[in-house]
């Protein structure tokens, strides 16, 4: 099956005005209001590499349990990986605004704190930066090796490619669930250095796998109404919405998790993170969250019918695109901004719109070249002509 | 009142030969009343066009234990006897995990009652033994018997493998 994405010069000019509009919101943030701007420019620097490395964690994941029915679909996460150079570059450039940010940058706020002094041989300037570079290193040298490999499986006969896939895809979950826990930690907990909870990590890193995948489906979904991906019937409809429904279920239980030991145990300083959040001014927003990533989910891919539906997996798909901004939304702005921001405006809109843009560009881009279609995949034909019983 | 329908039973004592048959009696114009089988077979499931309504009714049984289990604690924490504890919320979110464990319980509960009811079963009930094998490891194709066509319809079970025929009045 030889299939070749073409870069449209329609889907070139959507992602062009895209960058353009969040150009213009970050000159005019940062001239109006910077601190809001820096919580922003965090919030989608730390968004789009979140659907990046839950991509690629799926396609790691379908490596290393050699599934059949994927292996139509890896170009995509695989795609999504040559973003990460991008998020290292956005990332490497927060440090100049890291004073807007980070508390814990001041050093007259933590001569007078003795938690943050405390803290300080692991939250400190050189470490924080040693180890940003550290993290992007090797999910970059990992996820471009899974390419390169991949690509080479195009060329060549054989099993070779196809087994050392798989034996990087499985030091490159062992090598993320330590970097990106770290990662979780340095750059969204931190924020509010006082409050602490040991599950962030995960929660963070299950949204991340769950909104990657999201993503990947949504890209799916649209691109085999443009005409590729031919042979997608109700088998993989049901496989890809089968993943988006699980997920929507680990995500809640992972999100009850962190809240009820903190309701339980009532420690002041741990409760005070959910008391911004539930009452005052991001009320609505907290509730949203939880109905936007669980309930819509559950309940939509619930019924077997709307679950094989095309339409209704690429709504689910914008619709937890929105979940995890608004997310990420509650996890930073109530800390970088000390609740200053609460409403939804040009700059949010506007940047992450930029971003979005630019995230599309690098994705299509990189997909359109390579082959669409794995060529020499050993599990390709199980995954075209995919059957599931009752569907 | 109408009159009481016999059935013919043809026993296999092999998966395939249970496959192929389904198709085939399907195929030549007989009409399938049931297939017994000591494990669920998907294919058969879907060559038969089996319906079952019992997700619809799980999903309305966890919708009302939702809603009952919902109520009690809003009435017992909130209405009936409000306590306050360090200063938490009283209709709240720690409500889930009671509210998640009832669901299970009175659904699954439901449902099986349901189940028994539907299919005339339940303790105390007598049990309908068609054949001796069908408890252990054979399986089964019953037809609903054509008045002048038994003979032939027989012959036709035997055809595709079975290994005897046995004659209910029930299935």
């Amino acid at each position: 099956m030889e299939q070749k994405f073409t870069l449209s010069p329609k889907l070139i000019s959507l992602a062009g005005a895209f960058i353009l509009i969040g150009i213009v919101a970050f000159v005019w943030g940062f001239i109006a209001d910077a601190e809001r701007t820096w919580a922003n420019y965090l919030l989608n620097n730390y968004y789009f590499l979140s659907l990046a490395i839950g991509g690629t964690f799926w396609l790691a994941l379908q490596r290393i349990t050699q599934s059949g029915w994927s292996s139509a679909f890896i170009r995509i996460p695989e795609a999504f990986a040559n973003y990460i150079p991008a998020a290292a570059v956005f990332f490497l450039l927060m440090w100049v605004g890291f004073h807007h940010l980070y508390e814990w940058t001041h050093t007259h706020v933590v001569e007078h704190d003795p938690v943050l002094q405390h803290k300080t041989p692991y939250l400190n300037l050189p470490f924080f930066m040693i180890r940003l570079l550290l993290f992007f290193a090797t999910w970059i040298i990992m996820t471009q090796l899974m390419r390169r490999v991949s690509r080479q499986e195009d060329e060549t006969d054989g099993m070779r490619p196809f087994e050392k896939n798989e034996w990087y895809s499985k030091v490159y979950i062992f090598v993320l669930a330590l970097t990106f826990s770290l990662a979780s930690f340095d750059w969204i907990m931190s924020i509010e250095p006082h409050w602490y909870s040991t599950i962030f990590s995960l929660k963070n890193f299950v949204a991340a796998f769950y909104h990657g995948s999201a993503t990947i489906v949504l890209i799916i979904v649209i691109m085999h109404h443009y005409g590729y991906f031919k042979f997608i019937d109700n088998s993989h409809m049901i496989d890809l919405s089968k993943y988006i429904f699980i997920l929507s279920i680990i995500w809640g239980y992972f999100w009850f998790s962190q809240f009820l030991l903190m309701w339980y145990a009532n420690i002041p300083e741990e409760t005070i993170y959910y008391v911004k959040r539930i009452e005052g001014p991001y009320t609505v927003l907290f509730w949203l969250n939880i109905a936007l990533n669980t309930g819509v989910p559950f309940f939509f891919l619930l019924s077997n019918y709307l679950a094989k539906s095309k339409t209704m997996l690429g709504i689910v798909g914008v619709i937890l695109m929105i979940g995890q901004w608004i997310d990420l939304y509650l996890q930073i702005m109530p800390g970088a901004t000390f609740s200053k921001v609460h409403t939804i405006g040009f700059i949010e809109i506007g940047s992450y719109l930029g971003y979005l843009g630019l995230f599309m560009l690098i994705v299509f881009w990189s997909l359109s070249k390579v082959p669409l279609i794995p060529k020499h995949h050993p599990y390709l034909e199980e995954s075209l002509k995919h059957h599931l019983h009752e569907v | 009142m109408s009159k009481a329908k016999n059935y013919i039973v043809g026993i296999f004592d092999d998966h395939d030969k249970l496959l192929n048959g389904v198709e085939a009696t399907k195929n030549e114009g007989y009409k399938i009343s049931d297939v017994i089988s000591p494990y669920p077979i998907h294919e058969v499931i879907e060559s038969l066009n089996l319906k079952t309504r019992i997700p619809v009714l799980a999903l309305l049984y966890g919708i009302f234990a939702v809603l009952v289990t919902f109520g009690f604690l809003y009435w017992t924490s909130v209405v009936d006897y409000p306590l306050r504890f360090g200063g938490k919320p009283q209709n709240t979110l720690s409500f889930v995990v009671v509210i998640f464990v009832m669901t299970i319980n009175i659904t699954s509960a439901f449902t099986i009652v349901t189940f028994f009811l539907r299919e005339k079963k339940g303790p105390g009930a007598k049990a309908h033994v068609i054949d001796e094998g069908l408890g252990d490891d054979k399986y089964a194709i019953i037809l609903d018997e054509e008045e002048e066509k038994t003979a032939q319809q027989e012959e036709y079970l035997k055809q595709i493998g079975a290994i005897r025929i046995v004659h209910d009045k029930q299935k």
